[in-house]
Order: structure tokens, then sequence, then C-alpha cells
């Protein structure tokens, strides 16, 4: 990355890494295993990102966070106050909420068409609110995952305040709070697919709801459950790198990164927890 | 122009987390109520789905612009999650308009 150095900071190393490359070809790998459906090309480009990843962070967690990231030393330019990484972030997050959109709006599309009696392509009844779904255990859920956006926000505050026992302390609590999350999900969905018979292809027998039912829900909460993965593995990351004393209070533009990240998991499935458990 | 997180200290200490925690908190039960069988009954159909809409949107508002900080941003980066929303918004409508048929 090219960079102006930053006014009043020594400039004593290179901020380069070869590991970002080493990541980007993976993905290019793995996509021509995608679009080719060649499963082994895929895994070779698996193989290749986590081992980029696993680079690129092994190098990380060496040194604190550099100097030329922290909040003291934004660069001056015609965007004030936002440094390149958070508009990167930004830009993101706007790509995903696409993404998401795609998914919902999709499954939204397919329920109105085949769950609407009347129409030709009626294929049966969507289930109603609390007739195969566990309601008020996805509602424990929602409530733990708002703990988590909290616990997240409190312990980039406390970085700030420059305090880094509550940082490390409210860092840990959220990873806890993602995995608990994802933890109830893994049973609600053994307890879905093993227990009452919602599968990709079937919904429960005897309940006479549209087919499609189990299939738009392991696609909407799926995706969303790997979204919550990655940001339980980036905030394992951050936990670490802080447990090591890798944050100060000039230097943890991380934490807020992976903060943004994870609120808008939760902003997601905010509106997933209506959609797809509600109405 | 700003180089300096603007009196970072100070707007760190008015920054209104935990009532924002206990709204979003208070509006997720509420959710649950209306849609629980037996609370509400009164509510027609078309209206709780309504107001489920407005009380989630009210939820990731809140999330938006007090716990990624929106709200304290230079406006501009509001825009970018903004571009998504109204490419969303054409998605929405060709869907509308998809179904409709």
């Amino acid at each position: 990355m090219a960079h102006s150095e930053p006014a009043g900071e020594e400039e004593e190393e290179h901020h380069g890494s070869p590991w970002p490359v080493i990541i980007a070809i993976g993905m290019g790998v793995g996509y021509v295993g995608i679009v080719s459906a060649s499963v082994p090309m895929l895994l070779v480009g698996l193989v290749i990102f986590a081992g980029g990843a696993g680079g690129w962070i092994h190098q990380d967690m060496q040194r604190p966070s550099s100097a030329f990231y922290g909040l003291a030393t934004a660069v001056e330019s015609k965007f004030p106050r936002v440094s390149a990484r958070k508009l990167g972030m930004w830009l993101f997050l706007a790509t995903e909420i696409m993404f998401f959109s795609a998914i919902i709006g999709s499954s939204f599309t397919l329920r109105l068409r085949t769950g609407t009696p009347g129409l030709p392509t009626f294929g049966g009844p969507w289930a109603t609110p609390n007739q195969i779904l566990n309601v008020p255990l996805t509602g424990l859920n929602t409530f733990i995952l708002i703990c988590s956006s909290l616990t997240m926000v409190e312990a980039l505050a406390a970085i700030e305040r420059d305090d880094k026992v509550k940082h490390r302390f409210f860092l840990l609590a959220t990873l806890l709070l993602g995995i608990t999350f994802l933890s109830i999900q893994a049973f609600e969905y053994q307890k879905l697919y093993f227990g009452e018979g919602l599968t990709f292809t079937h919904a429960p027998l005897g309940s006479g709801v549209n087919p499609l039912y189990g299939p738009t829900f392991y696609a909407q909460t799926g995706v969303h459950g790997s979204h919550v993965t990655a940001g339980v593995l980036a905030l394992a990351y951050v936990t670490r790198k802080a447990f090591k004393g890798g944050f100060t209070k000039q230097n943890h533009e991380a934490v807020e990164l992976v903060g943004l990240y994870w609120h808008f998991v939760d902003v997601v499935w905010i509106f997933l927890f209506t959609i797809v458990y509600l109405v | 122009m700003a180089t300096q997180a603007p009196a970072l200290g100070e707007t760190l200490r008015r920054r209104p987390y935990i009532p924002v925690f206990v709204t979003l908190a208070v509006v997720t039960g509420l959710e649950l109520a209306i849609t629980t069988p037996g609370y509400f009954p009164v509510l027609e159909h078309t209206f709780r789905i309504v107001l489920l809409v407005i009380m989630s949107t009210i939820k990731a508002s809140l999330v938006v612009a007090y716990y990624m900080h929106l709200r304290y941003e230079p406006r501009w980066l509001a825009l970018i999650p903004l571009a998504g929303l109204a490419l969303v918004a054409v998605l929405v409508a060709a869907l509308t308009a998809t179904v409709a048929h």
C-alpha cells in the first residue's frame, strides 16, 4: 500500500506484507474452482486462502498495531476523519447489504409466489410463527446478539479511554456471546432437521407446509450464521491481540473495524428475525 | 479540517450505549409479545406486520447510528450504506413487479 507519511510520526518500518497477495491468489483459484465445478481446484484455493490468512494473522500478531492507523494520525484529505481502512469496511458493508437483500428478496418472492392460495404456482401455505420454529428460543438468541453488540461497543469505548482491563473483558465477553449465539443456532438446526423433519427439500410430515419453507429458512439463517462465524473468528483475532497488549489508546482501529462488521451482522439479524420468525 | 478525532474523551462520555441497549431489548420483547399466540389478539394481521417492520427498522437504525457510530461520523459516510439501500429499493421494486404478474 502506498501511503503518504503521517505528520510527526517516525516511519520506522515498511507496512507492506506479501500475505494479502497470497490470500487473493487463493480466492482467485477457489473462485475458478466454483465456476468450473472443480472440487479439487476449490480445495486448493481454500488451502492457499487459509495459509495466507494464517500467515497474515501470525505476522500481525508479532507487533502492536501500526501507529500509522491510530486515531491521532488521520490523513488529511477531502474525506476528513475517516481512514482508508474504515472507508473500505463501509464499502464492503454496502456490498453486504446488497448480498443479503438478494437472499432475503428471493426467499420472500418464493414465499409470495408459492405460498399465496389461489395462485397457479401455489404449493402449500407458509408456516405460521411458532408452528415449526422455536420463536422464544430465537428471541433469547436475538437478545444475546444485542448484548454482544453492547459489549463490542463498550470494548471500543474502553480502549479509547485507555482502560485495557475493561477492553479485554468486553472483547472476551463479545467473543463468548458470539459463540453462544452460534451454539444455540446449531442446536436449533439439529432439532429442526432431525427432530422436526424440516429439511432442505421437505417440510415436516403431515404439517402441510410448503416444501420451499425449509430451503429458504436454511438459506437465510445459514448465510447469516456463516457471517457470524466469520465475525467470531475476527473477534478471536482481536481478543488474542488485545491480551498480548496489541492495542493502545492511539492504535486500535482493528477493534473498530471488527466492531463495524459485528454490528452489521446484528443489524441483518434484526431484520431476519422479523422476516423469518415473526411474519 | 480536523486531523484529530474531535474532543474524543468528551464525546465518548456522552454516547448513550446503555439507553440504546435497553431500547433494543424492550422493542425485541414487544416484537415477541405481539407475535405470541394469545397476546394482543386484537391486532389485525397486516397491521401487526407493519408494526413489526417499523420496530425492526427502529432497532436497526439505533444500532447503525450509535453502535456503528454513523451519527458521529462525517455526513458523507452515510452515503455509502444509503447507496446500497438505494439498489435494494430497485430490487424490491423489481421483485414486487414480478410477483404482481
